[in-house]
C-alpha cells in the first residue's frame, strides 16, 4: 500500500510519532472520563487554586509589614490546607494512572512488535551512556547514530503528552508544584 | 494603595489555555502589564516549545550535526527566555519564584520536542 512519505527511508519514524500522538489523545480522554469531569476533582482544583493565591498574597503582605504571630499562624493554616488538597489530588489521579500506564505499555508492546530490530530514524548526534542504551535498543550493527523505536517513543511520550495536557488545561496547578507527589517534603519556614 | 491593588486583581480575567485574544497578544510585549504566576508560566512554556520545534526543524534541515548543537540550542532558548521576561517584560523574578523557576518552565518538554523534530527532519530530509 502506497501512502505519502512511504518513499522516505525513515518513514517509520513518522508512524511511531503518529501512533504516539493518537495514544496521547486516548490517554487524555481516559483521564478526562475518570478524573477531570468529576465534581470532586473540580472542587479540589478550585480549593488548591484559592489556597495557592491566598498564600501568595499573604506572603507578599507579610514581607512588607512586620511579621505578626497571628499572620504566621494564618499562613501555616493555608499552607497545611494546600498540602492536604495537593495530596488528595495526587491520590485522585493515581486512580487513572494505572489505566493510562496500561495503555502506554500496550502501545509500546505493539510498536515493539512492529519495529523490533528496525532502524526508525537517524540521529544527528552520537549518543552515549543511558541514551545510547535506549536509542540502540534491540538494534544490530555498530552505528551509534541508528535510532530505535524505543527512544523515539520516549521522546514522543514526554513532548506530546506534556504539551497536550498543557493545551487542554489538564496540567497540575502550579501551587501544588511544591507539594506535589504522594509524600510532600516538609518545607523549611521562610520567616 | 491596597484598594487599587484589589481592583486590579478583580479586573484580571481568567486565563484560557491556548486561546489568546488580540488584546492579550498585545500584553505579551507590554512591560507595564501585570502578570500572575500562572499566566507568565504558561507564556514562557509555550515560547519554549515553539523555540524547540523551530530549532529542531532548522537544525535538521540544514543539517547541523553533532552534540554541540544540542548545547547551542539550550543556550539559545534559555537566552531568549531570559531576555523576554527580564529585558522585555521587566518582571521582578522574585515575585515568580526566582530565575530558576522561570527558566525551568517547560524546559524538559522543550528539550524532548527539539530532539524529536531535529531527529525526524534530519532522518526524512537527508536519507
Amino acid at each position: 500500500m502506497a501512502y505519502p512519505f512511504s518513499d522516505f527511508k525513515y518513514s517509520d519514524g513518522l508512524t511511531v510519532v503518529g501512533i504516539s500522538f493518537c495514544t496521547a489523545i486516548v490517554c487524555e480522554a481516559i483521564s478526562w472520563v475518570l478524573i477531570y469531569r468529576t465534581n470532586s476533582y473540580k472542587n479540589l482544583r478550585s480549593s488548591i487554586d484559592k489556597a495557592s493565591k491566598k498564600l501568595e498574597t499573604m506572603k507578599t503582605d507579610s514581607n512588607k509589614i512586620n511579621i505578626k504571630k497571628s499572620k504566621t499562624k494564618k499562613i501555616d493554616r493555608v499552607e497545611t490546607s494546600l498540602k492536604e488538597s495537593s495530596r488528595d489530588l495526587s491520590l485522585f489521579k493515581f486512580k487513572s494512572g494505572g489505566v493510562v500506564a496500561l495503555v502506554l505499555f500496550v502501545v509500546f508492546g505493539l510498536l515493539n512488535s512492529l519495529f523490533e530490530g528496525k532502524v526508525v530514524a537517524k540521529l544527528p548526534f552520537k549518543p552515549f551512556g543511558l541514551i545510547m542504551k535506549m536509542s540502540h535498543r534491540g538494534l544490530q550493527g555498530n552505528d551509534p547514530t541508528d535510532c530505535s523505536m524505543a527512544f523515539l517513543y520516549f521522546l514522543c511520550s514526554i513532548s506530546i503528552r506534556t504539551n497536550l495536557q498543557k493545551f487542554l488545561g489538564f496540567a497540575p496547578p502550579r501551587g501544588a508544584g511544591a507539594g506535589a507527589g504522594l509524600f510532600p517534603m516538609p518545607d523549611p519556614k521562610t520567616s | 494603595m491596597k484598594e487599587g491593588k484589589s481592583v486590579k486583581l478583580n479586573h484580571q480575567q481568567p486565563h484560557q489555555n491556548g486561546h489568546l485574544t488580540p488584546s492579550k497578544f498585545a500584553k505579551l510585549f507590554d512591560p507595564e502589564a501585570s502578570w500572575d504566576k500562572d499566566q507568565l508560566g504558561d507564556v514562557l512554556h509555550w515560547i519554549r516549545q515553539v523555540l524547540g520545534l523551530a530549532c529542531g526543524f532548522l537544525w535538521g534541515s540544514i543539517p547541523l550535526v553533532g552534540g554541540i548543537w544540542f548545547i547551542i540550542f539550550l543556550a539559545l532558548s534559555t537566552g531568549i527566555i531570559y531576555s523576554y521576561y527580564a529585558v522585555m517584560l521587566k518582571v521582578d523574578e522574585e515575585e515568580f519564584g526566582g530565575h530558576g523557576a522561570l527558566l525551568q518552565e517547560g524546559l524538559f518538554a522543550s528539550i524532548t520536542l527539539f530532539l524529536l523534530s531535529w531527529i525526524l527532519v534530519y532522518s526524512l530530509a537527508h536519507f
